[in-house]
């Protein structure tokens, strides 16, 4: 009686056996954790435009200009408009291609006079390892890693889970808000919509009145 | 009577239980075939789903692919050609950046080839938009088209291969697909062999 019952389970397993065994070696992209669909926004921002930008001090990393340094959001007041793109998790399918895009998207950040500033809540290490395996940036990257995703929080743009949202926030050169929205976390902004934001922004800043004194 | 009935009822569970163990353990190992051949890295010989592509062709691009002006949407297979090179790409993509120039000259020699009159070379943007594939084209003046698949569904038909990736693909009759000649994952190390490679797999 045993028999048959042991039988059956024998050829259950023999046919569980036959699954695929994944193969040993290791491709690139099977390096990177794919997390797999995720609630598109898990917060609610705190910045809209017009308001004046919070203010921030990060550390980050600046390949080819010195490595580590702080970061404070007043560097550019005056000098050049912020774009911030907050990134969920270095590493990670979506993320580890945005930023890429925005390096090889120099010029046109350079035309509307716009410096741009990666941050995401991971701690500095990794952001660098992250930033050497993108092959280098032109822009900071900033850790927002402690106290965890502050700066993150006080833009609203931080996740329950602790990581940040796929944000953009831009910031004129008074430090005024001029835009700012999280996109689904599981796709990329598009380049055009950015670039449209920052082109309606040069006009606005050419149609204003020329500062007294000014040739 | 009694001990010969149960005796009965219990084999008769048991053969259930054995048909119903094997049906289940090759259920599972078909399944997880199909879905590993769905997942696997295309290979010489697969055949692609011919799915319709969404891109604004200029009029030098209609005209080099044989294809109306201004039509909004065309399927790869009614590209005017024997064999077409496709590379999947993305603006995005530092590889991919990375084997821009290489991937301009590998254009170049090829429509300087023999083979150039039955060969088209386009790109895919995968996840791309129309203006990140414009931008791409200015920045690195690739001289082959760029199609966007902004929603991937190009790329997940090609088997969401790494970027870059290169295919050498023949439309079969009948709307069956395109067949897979050559398949390439990866910027190629050596131009000259890969070249070499594209021509071989193109041959008539």
């Amino acid at each position: 009686m045993r028999t048959p019952r042991a039988f059956s389970i024998i050829v259950l397993l023999l046919g569980l056996a036959l699954l695929p065994v994944p193969a040993g070696a290791v491709d690139l992209k099977d390096m990177v954790l794919d997390p797999g669909g995720l609630k598109p926004v898990d917060s609610t921002l705190k910045v809209r435009p017009g308001d004046k930008a919070p203010e921030f001090t990060l550390p980050g990393v600046l390949l080819g200009q010195g490595g580590k340094r702080l970061v404070h959001l007043s560097d550019y007041r005056g000098r050049k408009n912020v774009m911030l793109t907050f990134v969920p998790a270095a590493f990670t399918p979506v993320c580890s291609d945005q930023w890429p895009g925005y390096n090889l998207a120099k010029n046109l950040f350079d035309e509307y006079d716009t410096q741009v500033l990666g941050i995401s809540t991971d701690n500095l290490p990794s952001l660098y390892a992250w930033a050497m395996e993108m092959r280098g940036l032109w822009f900071p990257v900033l850790s927002d890693f402690w106290p965890h995703g502050a700066v993150a929080q006080t833009y609203g743009v931080l996740r329950s889970e602790g990581t940040a949202e796929r944000a953009i926030v831009i910031i004129d050169k008074r430090g005024v808000v001029r835009f700012a929205r999280s996109f689904n976390i599981n796709t990329r902004p598009d380049l055009g919509l950015i670039m449209g934001e920052l082109h309606k922004l040069e006009e606005e800043q050419n149609a204003l009145p020329a500062a007294p004194g000014r040739p | 009577m009694n001990t010969s009935g149960t005796t009965s009822l219990r084999t008769l569970g048991l053969a259930f239980c054995l048909a119903l163990g094997i049906t289940l353990g090759l259920a599972l190992a078909a399944a997880s075939v199909m879905a590993a051949e769905q997942n696997a890295a295309p290979k010489v010989g697969d055949v692609l789903p011919d799915l319709p592509v969404t891109a604004r062709l200029t009029p030098a691009e209609a005209a080099f692919l044989g294809l109306p002006a201004n039509a909004p949407s065309f399927r790869l297979s009614q590209i005017k050609a024997r064999v077409l090179l496709v590379e999947v790409f993305s603006m995005y993509c530092p590889r991919c950046q990375a084997a821009a120039p290489a991937v301009n000259r590998l254009h170049e020699r090829l429509a300087a080839s023999p083979q150039a009159r039955e060969l088209r070379f386009v790109a895919l943007g995968a996840g791309n938009t129309p203006f990140e594939v414009d931008f791409y084209r200015q920045k690195y003046r690739t001289p082959m088209p760029l199609l966007p698949d902004e929603d991937y569904s190009l790329h997940k038909a090609f088997r969401a291969v790494g970027t870059p990736a290169f295919f050498v693909l023949q439309a079969l009759p009948g709307g069956r697909g395109l067949k897979v000649l050559l398949f390439h994952e990866g910027q190629p190390k050596d131009e000259d062999a890969f070249f070499a490679q594209v021509l071989a797999a193109a041959k008539p």
